[in-house]
């Protein structure tokens, strides 16, 4: 009953703290650290309350098990002056049945949530309103716009030479970017030149590999116009960590300029698997053998 | 016995000596000769552990020139890329490959026979043949770094077809391959012979359910090797023909990328089980220990250690989740159920403690370090086995700090609870504990410092194996506090290595079977360190605890006679004030 007692006195301080530190969190610790803001994809709010659950829920499990851990430390330490041995304690059924049984429930729980967002977030549209096809490439990246029938062909980004630059700057002008317009159903195909790359879109809170031989999807509407960083996350090679690109997510019109300026400079038609530089080793000792 | 002219330091190391009898000088040259020559079961395992940790230190030094290349971004610390992606994949496959794997087989050499109460391994020449397998097979791999074209730079899993000829020509990286291969079989052979060496050459008395954890977890982790080594080994076989041989295993228009990765992790992900089991099984031995307590649920351990290795196996497509290329719910079911024993474990190492008499001696601590730093390793496992929260993190600084708070808060600091506990069943001699606290210390923070804060560096955009980073991409304090933490893990080491030659220089000899007093599993039933066939004598095992049951007749469980006058009654404590 005493014991009880105290506690009582103990929930309003403690929940108080709770709202009082929830009510000063920022943004960013609201969105358990993720990158962006919410609503850039249709997707990227869905991701972002799984993981703010999840890591609440993980890091309760967390918290009694730490505080489990330390509480048996401290009242079971061996005190000063003490003699002989304790209970030789071996088992207790109700015990480990107990944390056998919960863990799993809540992984069940964390299972089923996890496979509904992940269903709908891979689900391919039947007819997305832009298909892309984009290609990996030692170390830069290839876009096809699929239904204007344009293309850009990006280089590896450049040192920025301008004095006074930081050290490691990039040419901003130099970077890769792929245009989207806003509010649109994406398709993105993927696939790759040479060895496998990753299309990482940092706030778009997903990646997919591109993959040579295979084609991967990405499906997702654009909701925010905004300029997007992304990066190749898979080892390729040398350069592996000057494999930048951005998105731009833009209004129809400015989309369709964009389209407009690529087919003025003469960027028309599709770079297809013809420039491949790995159509499989078949091919590579038949072309050695006819030299 | 006492007429050996051997000096203390030297009959410490060459501990074959005291048995035989032998009267006259051993010179340093008839020890190298009997190391190099040795079948003993742990002179082998001496070898093993020392060989890695010599690696241990090398893919450590690797790991502070990776910090510090990451310390700003733009920076040159080494000449080039290619370079700092051979760092970081030597880094990972000594660490794993060479360091952990062989220390696995160093422990099970060590332990294993003095566990169950067995003269030597079953196959003691087979043991040898394994070492020299593994040794040579190591020299192959680092032997890379003396090529023209420096080592392998494709990653500790070297994904087709960047591991091709094409896109890798270097003979360093033939030599990877192949030397992988041949330390892969001398895995493959150890496991064979402690299976063997488990299943029959236990004593009398030492039934299967009487076993210590450590031996039941060195059994299961030897099943895993032996299921899934052979597929790493056939696995680089055909990438060693594709690359010398123009084979077309792995040929990208047939689906050889995704190929590789499907045999790959198939080993790969039963492998990082394969590190940590024997290290589960020493944190089981240590904390019984200083809670004067037997192990909490010895049952549901062996079955969850069970369960663990069962599942490991049906879990490898989680590493491929970004491929588009595997079923995602059922991978993510099966990841998630991992928890579950997982999960049994650590509340039986608490159970241990519960209602019992805790002390915190060196090994006590670095085993509570260990529980400590997996259970939030556990944590992201169960965040990283969500496919839609793995999309955003994997391949980025939050699966690097994830496997570290495995690999190093983990198994390195099971490791160190090991050495620290066992140092006197090897060498007849205590390590310091004022150093053991200081060095424990200084690593936690340091490997806290170094691994949590890369777990917002992964969240906000950072993938792995960049050589470099953008001023404008927010990362430099995040890096640069990790490259602090790490040099502070490098600089806890130098107490330990003071501890270790100190020791040898100037700690008494250890007279008794037990120093710690409350040791239960069987080799602390036999000298420190044990005679050349390891026992003069078995005591009678009637429980899990032999040891401890010699020791403490009044609390050994029925059917252990108690001598005349001594009560069963087991008193917690006689307070005093």
């Amino acid at each position: 009953m005493v014991k009880n007692h105290r506690l009582k006195w103990l929930a309003i301080p403690l929940a108080s703290s709770i709202a009082l530190g929830l009510a000063g969190c920022t943004q960013q610790e609201l969105r358990g650290y993720l990158p962006g803001e919410p609503g850039i994809t249709n997707h990227t709010d869905r991701v972002t309350g799984l993981w703010v659950t999840s890591w609440i829920i993980l890091l309760g499990v967390g918290a009694i098990t730490w505080g489990l851990m330390i509480w048996a430390m401290v009242i079971y330490r061996r005190r000063q002056g003490q003699t002989g041995m304790p209970v030789q304690l071996r088992y207790n059924l109700p015990i480990e049945v107990f944390f056998t049984t919960v863990p799993l429930i809540l992984i069940l729980g964390f299972f089923a949530f996890t496979a509904r967002d992940e269903a709908i977030i891979e689900q391919r549209y039947q007819n997305p309103d832009v298909t892309i096809q984009a290609f990996g490439k030692q170390w830069a990246w290839d876009f096809n716009y699929t239904n204007e029938d344009v293309y850009y062909s990006g280089i590896q980004v450049q040192p920025d030479l301008a004095p006074g630059a930081p050290a490691g700057s990039i040419d901003p002008a130099s970077i890769p970017t792929l245009y989207l317009p806003v509010g649109k159903t994406v398709e993105i195909q993927l696939n790759a030149r040479d060895v496998i790359h990753s299309f990482w879109v940092i706030d778009f809170l997903y990646k997919k590999d591109m993959i040579p031989g295979k084609t991967n999807y990405m499906s997702f509407v654009p909701e925010r116009e905004g300029t997007y960083k992304g990066k190749c996350a898979e080892l390729c090679g040398e350069f592996h960590s000057q494999m930048l690109f951005q998105v731009k997510v833009v209004s129809q019109a400015e989309y369709d300029a964009y389209i407009q300026s690529l087919r003025d400079k003469g960027f028309e038609g599709q770079l297809g698997t013809e420039y491949n530089r790995n159509l499989g080793q078949a091919n590579i000792v038949a072309e050695s053998a006819k030299k | 016995m006492s007429t050996t002219l051997v000096p203390t330091p030297v009959d410490n190391a060459a501990s074959g000596a005291q048995t035989v009898g032998v009267t006259r000088a051993v010179s340093k040259g008839n020890i190298v000769v009997r190391w190099l020559t040795s079948t003993d079961h742990k002179i082998i395992g001496h070898m093993y552990i020392i060989t890695s940790l010599v690696y241990f230190l090398i893919g450590g030094v690797m790991a502070l020139l990776i910090r510090a290349q990451l310390f700003a971004p733009g920076l040159n610390v080494l000449a080039t890329k290619e370079q700092y992606n051979q760092m970081f994949t030597m880094h990972g496959t000594i660490m794993l490959l060479l360091v952990a794997t062989p220390l696995f087989a160093g422990l099970a050499n060590e332990l294993v026979p003095l566990q169950i109460g067995a003269p030597d391994v079953a196959f003691p020449r087979l043991n040898m043949l394994s070492f020299w397998l593994y040794f040579f097979g190591a020299l192959i791999v680092v032997g890379g770094f003396f090529t023209p074209a420096g080592s392998a730079s494709f990653g500790w899993f070297a994904y087709t077809p960047l591991s091709s000829h094409t896109f890798s020509p270097g003979i360093g990286s033939n030599m990877w391959v192949m030397g992988l291969a041949m330390g892969g079989f001398g895995t493959i052979l150890g496991a064979v012979n402690f299976i063997t060496t488990i299943i029959t050459m236990r004593a009398p008395g030492m039934t299967m359910f009487r076993m210590s954890i450590f031996s039941w977890n060195i059994l299961v982790t030897s099943i895993l090797v032996i299921l899934v080594f052979p597929i790493l080994a056939a696995a680089l076989l055909a990438l060693a023909a594709d690359r010398i041989f123009n084979a077309h295993v792995y040929d990208t228009a047939t689906g050889g990328a995704i190929l590789w990765q499907h045999l790959f992790w198939f080993f790969g992900h039963p492998e990082v089980y394969i590190l940590v089991l024997p290290f589960f099984g020493i944190v089981s031995e240590i904390i019984p220990v200083f809670s004067r307590k037997p192990i909490f649920g010895y049952k549901t351990l062996v079955y969850a250690t069970i369960a663990i290795g069962a599942l490991s196996m049906t879990v490898w497509a989680h590493h491929m989740y970004v491929t588009g290329s595997v079923l995602l719910p059922f991978f993510a079911l099966l990841t998630m159920l991992i928890a579950v024993p997982t999960g049994v474990k650590i509340f039986n190492w608490i159970g241990t403690m519960w209602r019992g008499s805790v002390t915190f001696e060196t090994p006590m601590v670095w085993s509570l370090g260990f529980v400590f730093n997996f259970i939030f390793g556990g944590l992201t496992g169960i965040i990283l086995a969500s496919p839609p929260l793995d999309f955003h993190v994997s391949d980025s600084y939050f699966i690097v700090a994830h496997f570290h708070y495995v690999v190093v808060g983990a198994i390195v600091f099971g490791l160190f609870a090991g050495i620290y506990f066992w140092w006197p069943k090897w060498t007849g001699k205590m390590l310091n504990e004022r150093l053991g606290m200081m060095h424990f210390w200084l690593m936690f923070i340091g490997f806290h410092t170094t691994f949590l804060i890369q777990h917002w560096l992964g969240v906000i955009g950072m993938p792995r194996r960049y050589a470099t980073y953008l001023p404008d991409d927010g990362f430099t304090w995040m890096n640069q506090l990790s490259s602090v933490g790490a040099l502070i893990m490098a600089i806890s080491l130098l107490p330990w290595l003071l501890n270790i030659y100190l020791t040898a220089r100037y700690a008494p000899k250890v007279t008794v079977d037990d120093p710690w007093g409350t040791s239960r599993s069987l080799e602390w039933a036999t000298s420190c360190p044990p005679p050349r066939h390891n026992f003069t004598s078995i005591p009678r095992i009637r429980s899990e605890s032999p040891a401890f049951d010699v020791n403490h007749p009044e609390l050994a469980p029925a059917g252990y006679a108690l001598p005349a006058g001594v009560t069963a009654a087991a008193i917690t404590s006689t307070k005093k004030g």
